[in-house]
């Protein structure tokens, strides 16, 4: 249990992506997120790693506006993408989401064709011209997420008749085809096997060459394999925030040791 | 804790999983019984169902088939077009009385053909039903060529005879009976005898219009089928659209806050509003402000359409809550608008519980009286309504109106009239079955 692989990386320093202030989230009377503030650099898998309801996918909702579709939610304070605020009133929610993608917890492909699944996004924002560049973004995303071998003889049967881990895949290849600057993920393997989990993290490794990623996870060694930076929430305080390696082999709060040595959580 | 008294108890005979202990029989024994009143209840509904449909059927079946008088008539000119112009202006002035005339002598002449003797020929003549020379007015008219020739013509005869023939009229009854003779049925049983009267198929039954008490043998469901036909059409195109907009806004977008709460309850309250109570709304703003025509097919339509409504609403907006919040999420996490979302993804998925909602809602309004007695659909029509602004009635309007005559023929067409009704909710089932069928799919 104990045996993380801690990768000692080479973090490349890019510029800030995302950069949140001072979030407060309401959910009704309760307080979900207490000031936390983070600057998620581009380029970069960044982990926000805690118990169970400590606010982690709270914020990662904030970062694409997915909680504007909860009635009781208030945010307050700023979370700017590349400088701008996304809580901006001319800010089109709808506009922010082609811009930061999202893939969920549960795989949720549309009851669709894994061809319509994929061409979705690029067909309702209108990114291609005709159906032959229609097609050339469904391979090359299908590619990305590793799917198109396994596919590639059944594109126009169902998204939902594939197994979990290729659906997951499938909704990957679907957040990624609108061309996002930001892919926020959701605990993406807590519904797959080891082999699936294994496949969408050699994913999200990949995907880092073209994306800033944020991932959500439950599994700490997956957040040790996978990213660079790793966030501890703790009961909706952001505990400790630093490069992942730091994290796991030197952490400077004491609520932090405890999680990562199984006290807490 | 479990150790403590797992180490304190004395020492537990073993059972053997061999023998059922007496707890585990009492279950038992409680779920066979439930079962078996299961069973009895569907075995009761069941069988009032069947004894429902067999005695429609045994009632109802036979006013398809109808007495008819097959003989040679001769279409004497004299008579039929007495300036021999074959002027349609001329041939349309001769009334039924001329028509039935021909039809008198006709009879006449071919009973005589056949060697059937008469004590007195009002006894034959009188068999001939008072809408049948309006039947041969009406073959004539098509085609007046045939004038001058003699023609096979089938027409109805008396309800009295058909009576005779289905059973409803007996030698007992004809002494009492004002209409007919005994001796006039002996005369049928000849005639039946030499062909010249049978039991045929009865489109007019269908087809036709409504006729007076005094002839059940004319009387169709023509009317009736036209008047529901509209209003069925009418009912989907107003309510499925208004009712489906409706319920995407109230669930999807709408806030949510005492306005919307409020428009809720007063759905489904009036989901459960006496239908009268519409009608009496029917009469009040759709002919008595909007000055409608009355009777007529549209305001029938928009009567049912405002009973359809909540059933249609309440049914939509349950069967989008049954879709997975995760399609929602799915399509707004890829940037599509909270629209695109819904007709995209939401109502496609929904489509099937839609459709169940709007057909229990239109056999519902199939099936509706009260509110169309209100608005004046009991009329007697016998002009076919070319447009939903003309009078019509409405097939249980027509059921209704034919059980509250005094005739027996008319209870056998009211029961025939049902079985038209249930005909046409069959097939209204079967064309939103397969509509679901093609919506159907699994997430």
């Amino acid at each position: 249990m104990n045996d993380m692989r801690i990768v000692e990386r080479t973090v490349d320093t890019h510029d800030v992506k995302i950069d949140a202030k001072d979030v407060n989230v309401h959910y009704g009377t309760s307080h979900a997120l207490k000031g936390v503030s983070v600057a998620i650099p581009d380029k970069t898998v960044t982990a926000f790693i805690g118990p169970s309801g400590c606010g982690k996918s709270t914020f990662l909702r904030c970062l694409n506006r997915m909680n504007d579709t909860i009635a009781s939610c208030r945010v307050d304070g700023l979370i700017a993408l590349d400088g701008e605020d996304i809580y901006d009133r001319r800010v089109d929610p709808v506009q922010l989401r082609a811009k930061v993608g999202m893939v969920f917890q549960k795989p949720n492909p549309f009851p669709k064709s894994i061809y319509d699944n994929v061409s979705y996004g690029p067909k309702i924002h209108g990114l291609t011209r005709n159906k032959a560049e229609l097609d050339e973004i469904v391979e090359s995303c299908l590619k990305k997420a590793a799917l198109w071998n396994e596919v590639k003889d059944r594109l126009h049967s169902p998204g939902t008749g594939l197994s979990g881990g290729q659906q997951q895949r499938l909704c990957i290849a679907r957040a990624i085809a609108t061309s996002p600057e930001v892919l926020l993920m959701d605990e993406p393997c807590s519904a797959l096997d080891p082999i699936a989990t294994a496949q969408v993290e050699e994913l999200i490794d990949e995907l880092r060459s073209s994306f800033s990623v944020v991932i959500v996870t439950h599994s700490m060694q997956q957040a040790a394999r996978v990213s660079q930076r790793t966030a501890f929430f703790h009961l909706g305080n952001l505990v400790e925030y630093g490069e992942t390696g730091q994290i796991f082999t030197s952490p400077q709060d004491p609520r932090t040791e405890s999680y990562i040595s199984g006290r807490i959580g | 804790m479990t150790d403590i008294s797992a180490n304190g108890a004395a020492p537990q005979v073993r059972s053997s999983i061999l023998v059922q202990d007496v707890k585990m029989r009492r279950r038992n024994a409680a779920e066979t019984r439930f079962k078996s009143y299961g069973l009895i209840a569907i075995a009761i509904s069941l069988a009032i169902l069947a004894l429902m449909l067999f005695t429609i059927f045994r009632d109802g079946i036979s006013s398809f088939r109808q007495a008819q008088l097959t003989f040679p008539v001769e279409l004497s000119a004299g008579i039929l077009d007495p300036n021999g112009a074959r002027n349609p202006a001329d041939l349309a002035k001769v009334t039924t009385v001329g028509y039935g005339r021909v039809l008198d002598v006709a009879l006449l002449k071919a009973l005589a053909d056949k060697g059937i003797a008469l004590d007195d020929p009002k006894q034959a003549t009188a068999l001939i039903s008072k809408a049948a020379p309006a039947q041969l007015r009406n073959i004539v008219l098509a085609n007046p060529a045939q004038i001058g020739r003699t023609i096979e013509v089938e027409v109805l005869a008396l309800g009295r005879v058909d009576g005779y023939f289905k059973g409803r009229v007996t030698r007992e009854t004809a002494e009492r009976d004002p209409q007919i003779k005994p001796v006039q049925l002996d005369l049928i049983d000849k005639m039946r005898g030499a062909g010249l009267v049978a039991l045929h198929f009865n489109w007019n039954f269908i087809f036709g219009t409504d006729a007076s008490e005094q002839r059940p043998e004319a009387a169709g469901l023509g009317i009736a089928l036209i008047g529901s036909a509209y209003m069925m059409l009418l009912v989907v195109v107003l309510s499925l659209p208004i009712g489906v907009a409706a319920s995407i806004y109230l669930e999807e977008f709408a806030p949510k806050n005492r306005w919307t709460d409020l428009i809720e309850v007063n759905i489904s309250n009036l989901a459960e509003v006496p239908s009268i109570v519409f009608g009496i709304l029917g009469l009040a703003i759709f002919i008595n402000f909007a000055q409608f025509p009355m009777s007529s097919s549209l305001v029938g339509a928009l009567v049912l359409t405002l009973m359809t409504l909540p059933t249609i609403i309440i049914a939509t907006r349950a069967s989008l809550r049954a879709v997975p919040p995760s399609i929602r999420d799915a399509a707004l996490g890829v940037g599509a608008s909270k629209m695109q979302t819904v007709f995209h993804h939401v109502l496609p998925l929904a489509m099937p519980g839609i459709l169940t909602g709007t057909i229990l809602g239109l056999a519902t309004a199939l099936g509706e009286t009260a509110p169309l007695l209100l608005i004046g659909m009991v009329a007697f029509v016998t002009n076919y309504s070319a447009t939903p602004l003309d009078p019509a009635t409405a097939l249980p309007v027509q059921v209704y109106s034919w059980a509250s005559r005094a005739d027996p023929a008319f209870i056998e067409r009211s029961n025939g009239a049902i079985i038209v009704l249930l005909a046409f909710l069959v097939v209204m089932n079967v064309v939103a079955i397969l509509l679901r069928r093609r919506f159907e799919t699994r997430w």
